[in-house]
């Protein structure tokens, strides 16, 4: 159940890029945890829930310990809870450390979720587009490293079986390293030769080069890119309007439970949500298109 | 009218004095299946590349190579690229993106074909090659049969009229080599595609082309119907050494004298046999093979491997038993594990249960030095793996200094083993200037430099010429006679059937049915020899061309007395 991954690699990126930027940019509690919910849950969709809870308790140890450090090492605020070794932990730091973990939790895990949404053939579209030149090499040197990898493996592994190698560790790991380098020159010399050949015999060179993917862009990308744009812009007029602002030094400020504010979380729900979104309705149309049958 | 002429090409390589092609004259008619064979370095590449004018080496040239009535020089670089199409021997070299599909595409994007249009030829050919199935996989994580049928498909992508194929089979098992030439029998029928190919197995090759052209020392020394060719083979000499590389039927049919029309494959070999036996032998249950002289060497005993713990089984509880100075063959279809069995073998892996014996010792309480000096060698799939210095002579001097200390007793060594493989001449090269066949040899002598009492050899036949495979045989059999022990990897059944003292089979993890090459291929039906396919209905166990022959004389002086 991977529709969101469907969408075009560009509005795919755009999406990203915001997601991101709303996170990091707007430091308040609720834009955080609201953005860390909707990391968690469009993670999960992707993957399972087992898998979330797998990363989760890693990502655990990074949580407490980024939460931990900052009343450690600041001591600005004015609610000194208690003293550890002379020094002040403020309840305010204490504050803005937990935020701040969750913050780098929720982009870790829009990262991992955007690493299995956005192929290297994807990245590679977009960079064709803009750098046709690198997108080429980079492409070549995806389908070579393996390759090479695999001569290395081979090289080392008949090295071995001539009989050079004293049963010194260090010294005959040293001798096949210089070995294999030496073969695995001539051999890539060797490649890059063939392969120039083939690129030469299929017409590489000539002027007038066009690029080929398989993406296209349809009516629900154009419908995706509005609704993101739409959302996002709000989201962006209303921080100017300083409506996503708030104080953790030296008092923490408080969110009070008015209809505006009710209103500008809903729409940081919304956009965080819209992947999750797409992922949930693909399922039931699924189910519902099942069951007709 | 001839889609491609080739008139008084003479073409000499910078810095030599032999010319690599001497006058040939060449013409291919549209909708032709040509095929070349000859000896490695006959000139068949070269000859080949003369035909793509991008891919034609630096040399001086006289002649001209005309295309459509123009020479290919006058082309104009697009239209070049587009109307001849070359693939050449190695599938890993030639492929130039990660992703199938924009392998298909790429030809075309050079072209500067719009998108829209890509779109359709690519859908077309990935169907029309089968290739829909893995379209979007990564390039690499194909098989050799896979990554050769990519590289023709997405040059027939590009739409061209000749297509010219390099030994396109050379590397692949013999499954996929099949496959292979099945689709440019389909592409020539079906589109009536002009195809001109090197080719080293004929076998299969033969009966689809129709025109053949023995090419030797870069002359063009006839060109004939695959029919006739067997017959101009014996008019220069009557036991022409390159008549080993014809089809079965072809070799059994001029050694018998036949008259009339020559047959090309099994079934019109076996039709020639049966009505050239006089009296077809009664079939007689075949004796058990007598045990050999109990003297164990290698022993597998009941041996377990897998890669990863999560992984399958890869050797299934494996036993085999080798006796000294035998030449033992496992044959056994591309993944079935024989080469992982022959690293358990070498002592490159351990298997997680079981053992192996070498001379009674438990391998791993060998320690390196003492296991690959004097005990076994390993002769690799990719013989370049085996060199690392810029000559075939300091790689030698390499291994014989850290065996002997006198400079003279190291040349000894070296002249003795150059001497053994008759390879004198291509100790100062670069291991990676020489042919499949020579570099095959190079790497057999690093190892014997070792002097090791067994020898293990992972497909040494692949991309050999009948020739050279001639040479190698002959190479074997005097080893054998020093006293070395040897087992082959191979899928080459006929190579198989012509030097081994005992067969087996690797299937799903273990060696099966392990008998002398006699019983093993006229006990099978299926995988065996195309001598055995062509004659079991007449004699039993006569699995070569020789052995038929030999035995069609015996029968005949026994009918006549």
């Amino acid at each position: 159940m991977n529709d969101f991954t469907n969408y075009h690699p560009v509005v795919l990126l755009i999406y990203y890029i915001a997601v991101l930027s709303m996170t990091l940019f707007l430091l308040h509690p609720v834009v955080v945890s609201v953005s860390f919910i909707g990391s968690l849950l469009f993670y999960g969709l992707l993957t399972s829930a087992r898998k979330v809870w797998k990363d989760m308790r890693l990502f655990m140890v990074i949580f407490l310990l980024i939460a931990g450090t900052n009343p450690l090492f600041v001591h600005k605020g004015e609610t000194i809870l208690f003293y550890l070794y002379e020094r002040p932990i403020t309840e305010e730091a204490l504050v803005y450390g937990f935020f701040i973990a969750m913050m780098l939790v929720a982009v870790i895990f829009w990262s991992k979720a955007f690493s299995i949404v956005m192929t290297s053939d994807k990245f590679m579209y977009i960079f064709s587009k803009t750098i046709p030149k690198l997108s080429l090499v980079i492409m070549m040197a995806l389908k070579f490293i393996p390759q090479f990898k695999k001569q290395i493996k081979n090289v080392h592994e008949t090295q071995k079986t001539l009989g050079l190698y004293s049963d010194n560790r260090m010294k005959s790991r040293l001798m096949n390293g210089i070995k294999t380098f030496y073969s695995m020159i001539s051999w890539s010399l060797e490649t890059a030769v063939e392969q120039g050949d083939a690129m030469k015999a299929k017409g590489y060179g000539l002027k007038g080069r066009t690029h080929f993917s398989l993406f296209s862009w349809q009516m629900r990308d154009t419908i995706f890119l509005v609704t993101i744009g739409l959302v996002f812009l709000s989201i962006l007029i209303i921080q100017v309007n300083h409506g996503y602002d708030f104080q953790f030094y030296p008092t923490v400020s408080n969110v009070p439970i008015t209809l505006p504010e009710i209103g500008r979380t809903l729409l940081v729900l919304g956009f965080v949500s819209l992947p999750s979104l797409v992922e949930i309705k693909e399922y039931l149309q699924w189910q519902f298109a099942k069951s007709k049958i | 009218m001839a889609i491609c002429e080739i008139k008084d090409i003479t073409f000499t390589y910078p810095e030599q004095e032999q010319p690599a092609l001497k006058s040939i004259n060449l013409e291919v008619e549209q909708g032709d299946f040509v095929v070349l064979f000859g000896e490695s370095g006959s000139g068949k590449t070269t000859l080949l590349r003369m035909l793509k004018a991008a891919l034609t080496p630096y040399g001086t040239k006289e002649g001209v190579v005309r295309y459509n009535g123009v020479d290919i020089q006058e082309w104009n670089e697009r239209e070049a690229a587009r109307e001849v199409g070359f693939v050449m021997q190695n599938p890993d070299t030639q492929i130039v993106t990660d992703k199938v599909w924009h392998e298909l595409a790429f030809g075309l994007e050079n072209l500067g074909t719009p998108p829209e249009a890509i779109r359709r030829y690519v859908a077309e050919i990935a169907n029309y090659f089968g290739i829909h199935t893995w379209f979007r996989k990564q390039t690499t994580k194909l098989s050799g049969g896979e990554k050769q049928l990519l590289n023709v498909a997405s040059i027939m992508a590009m739409q061209p009229n000749l297509l010219v194929l390099d030994e396109p089979t050379s590397q692949l098992d013999p499954i996929a080599a099949s496959n292979f030439l099945h689709m440019l029998e389909k592409l020539n029928r079906d589109l009536g595609l002009t195809i001109v190919m090197s080719e080293h197995r004929l076998e299969e090759v033969l009966p689809l082309a129709n025109k053949v052209v023995f090419l030797e020392d870069g002359e063009i020394i006839c060109a004939e119907e695959p029919k006739n060719i067997g017959r101009k083979l014996q008019e220069i000499d009557v036991k022409h050494r390159m008549m080993q590389a014809l089809p079965t039927a072809v070799q059994v049919f001029h050694a018998l004298e036949g008259k009339g029309e020559t047959p090309l494959t099994v079934r019109e070999g076996r039709r020639f046999l049966s009505e050239h036996v006089s009296r077809p032998v009664s079939k007689r249950a075949l004796e058990p093979a007598s045990s050999p002289i109990q003297d164990e060497i290698l022993v597998v005993k009941q041996a377990w491997f897998r890669y990863e713990r999560q992984t399958p089984d890869i050797v299934r509880g494996a036993s085999l038993s080798i006796q000294k100075g035998e030449l033992i063959s496992i044959l056994g279809g591309n993944g079935s594990g024989k080469t992982t069995f022959m690293k358990l073998l070498a002592g490159q892996e351990q298997p997680y249960r079981g053992n192996v014996y070498v001379e009674g010792k438990k391998i791993h309480k060998y320690k390196n030095q003492e296991l690959y000096r004097q005990h076994i060698a390993v002769l690799p799939q990719e013989s370049q793996t085996v060199f690392t210095k810029a000559t075939v002579k300091s790689d030698y001097e390499d291994i014989a200094y850290a065996l002997y200390n006198d400079p003279s007793k190291v040349a000894e060594k070296i002249q003795g083993v150059a001497d053994t493989l008759s390879m004198a001449s291509l100790l100062n090269q670069h291991p990676y200037d020489l042919s499949g066949g020579e570099q095959q040899k190079a790497a057999l002598g690093k190892l014997l430099l070792l002097e090791p009492a067994i020898l293990l050899l992972d497909e040494p036949t692949k991309g050999l010429d009948a020739f050279s495979k001639q040479v190698f045989r002959e190479i074997l059999q005097a080893l054998q006679l020093q006293g070395k022990t040897i087992v082959i990897n191979t899928h080459d059944i006929e190579f198989a059937a012509e030097v081994s003292d005992r067969v087996g089979l690797f299937f799903d993890g273990t060696v099966v049915s392990l008998d002398t090459p006699e019983r093993f291929f006229s006990l099978n039906t299926f995988y065996t020899t195309a001598a055995s396919r062509m004659s079991r209905h007449l004699m039993h166990e006569a699995v070569t061309a020789e052995a038929i022959v030999n035995n069609w004389f015996k029968q005949h002086k026994s009918s006549s007395k």
